[in-house]
């Protein structure tokens, strides 16, 4: 079984091991074999690591002898080898394969914006950090999120961000959204990301890759409540 | 079909050049293009905006559908016209695996670049710190290694014998740190990959134009 020859190194928390979970689990790869590492204890620096992955980033994957960095080339990766198996996630039309790719891409922009405010004082070390640039980056956080409200507009209810069929963008996208709600996002500020989320959150898919520490209890910090 | 396609782009922009490349192996000569000026700020006009909210090149048109970033409208455009021109996409689970991973390694490259070349640009006077330049300046020197490293025992492409999308992506970014005075004895791999690509047909045509007149700054020497 293709699962059986797989292994995920990942980390909770972590939007694009989440992707690559999400992806496992749409194409019907339940099974693959996967290990857990933590962020804190710096594991996703160790040898382990680094050997597979000399970035030293999660998540790492393997299918067999063939290595794939990077979550979006991982999830890419999935559907080109998978296609005929768990749920088609690239269109075949051409109008909804191509608002599929574009909202694929830009969701990197999304969570570039949302690491920006999150992972703030991760990114920058204390002597360098100002509070002009975390308010710009916040500034520049709610400028995207009024574009993805805008997106969802435009889909109408019930749909997802290509279409009528669960996709790539989700798969890769979903993530940065559970993530904004965490993180205490104003559902009221944002109701069709809002509706997105509880549309998504409990999909078989989704739940069965929930982060893990999610489960134990809220954020403690909410950073982005007040945006 | 390329008589239905417009392309707005800007010279000297790796996004854009991806697309003019993409197109050209594809065989889809002949799409309708407007060059814009960044310099002069058209990448905001609302010719652009009216395509690209963002107000970012490149903005794509094929009849209705709008594609606005650059490995979208790449990938879209390999997918919808497979059985023409150069085929971009490998066969084979280890050549397709390291294909879609290397065009993702390409994004903290080109913004490491970026974080070099840009940061007076991106940073108001009063946030600038010497530790933040240096740092940039050696994530970019680690991440160049990282990518001689990736180009170590590599034939003419980046993935196996053939040119692919990890081509098409890359190379722009490779042309443009060594336009912005990228060393090329440091990088002895990237400068060899870049040689034996920079006249390859798709590549020569598309150049950007703004790069004949002369060389460009140097301000990437000493990474």
């Amino acid at each position: 079984m293709a699962a059986k020859s797989m292994t995920l190194l990942w980390g909770s928390g972590s939007c694009p091991c989440w992707r690559a979970m999400i992806a496992l689990e749409e194409k019907n790869l339940q099974g693959y074999n996967h290990k857990l590492l933590s962020f804190d204890k710096m594991e996703h620096k160790s040898q382990q690591v680094l050997d597979i992955n000399p970035r030293g980033q999660l998540p790492t994957f393997k299918h067999g002898d063939t290595l794939v960095n990077e979550s979006y080339a991982i999830c890419l990766y999935l559907e080109s080898h998978f296609k005929s198996q768990g749920n088609q996630l690239i269109p075949d039309g051409p109008e909804e394969q191509a608002l599929m790719y574009q909202r694929m891409f830009e969701g990197l922009t999304f969570y570039e914006k949302l690491g920006s405010v999150i992972y703030y004082d991760w990114y920058v070390p204390e002597g360098e950090r100002h509070d002009s640039a975390l308010k710009r980056n916040k500034d520049g956080l709610v400028v995207e999120l009024g574009l993805w409200e805008g997106y969802l507009s435009k889909q109408g209810s019930g749909s997802f961000l290509a279409g009528k069929s669960f996709s790539l963008a989700d798969v890769v996208v979903f993530p940065t959204v559970a993530f904004l709600f965490r993180f205490g996002l104003s559902a009221g500020r944002y109701p069709k990301l809002e509706e997105y989320y509880a549309l998504l959150k409990d999909r078989p898919s989704i739940k069965a890759s929930w982060p893990p520490h999610w489960l134990e209890g809220p954020e403690e910090e909410l950073l982005l409540k007040d945006i | 079909m390329a008589k239905d396609m417009t392309l707005l782009w800007g010279s000297g922009s790796p996004p854009c050049w991806r697309v003019q490349i993409a197109l050209e192996e594809k065989n889809l000569q002949g799409y309708n293009q407007k060059l814009l000026s960044f310099e002069k700020g058209e990448h905001k006009s609302k010719e652009v905006l009216e395509i690209n909210p963002r107000g970012q090149l490149p903005a794509f048109k094929h009849g209705k559908i709008i594609l606005n970033e650059s490995y979208a409208a790449c990938l879209y455009l390999e997918n919808q016209f497979k059985s023409q021109g150069t085929q971009l996409i490998p066969e084979g689970a280890a050549e397709v695996g390291l294909m879609y991973q290397l065009i993702f390694e390409a994004q903290p490259l080109a913004q490491k670049i970026g974080e070099v070349l840009y940061y007076n640009w991106k940073v108001p006077e009063g946030e600038r710190h010497d530790s933040a330049v240096q740092r940039n300046k050696e994530a970019l020197k680690e991440e160049m290694k990282i990518w001689e490293g990736h180009l170590q025992g590599c034939g003419d492409f980046l993935v196996g014998k053939s040119f692919s999308l990890a081509d098409v992506i890359i190379f722009p970014v490779f042309a443009y740190f060594i336009r912005n005075g990228g060393s090329e004895e440091r990088y002895p791999n990237v400068a060899a990959y870049y040689k034996k690509l920079r006249d390859r047909p798709s590549i020569k045509k598309t150049w950007p134009p703004t790069w004949i007149d002369g060389p460009g700054m140097g301000t990437l020497k000493d990474i």
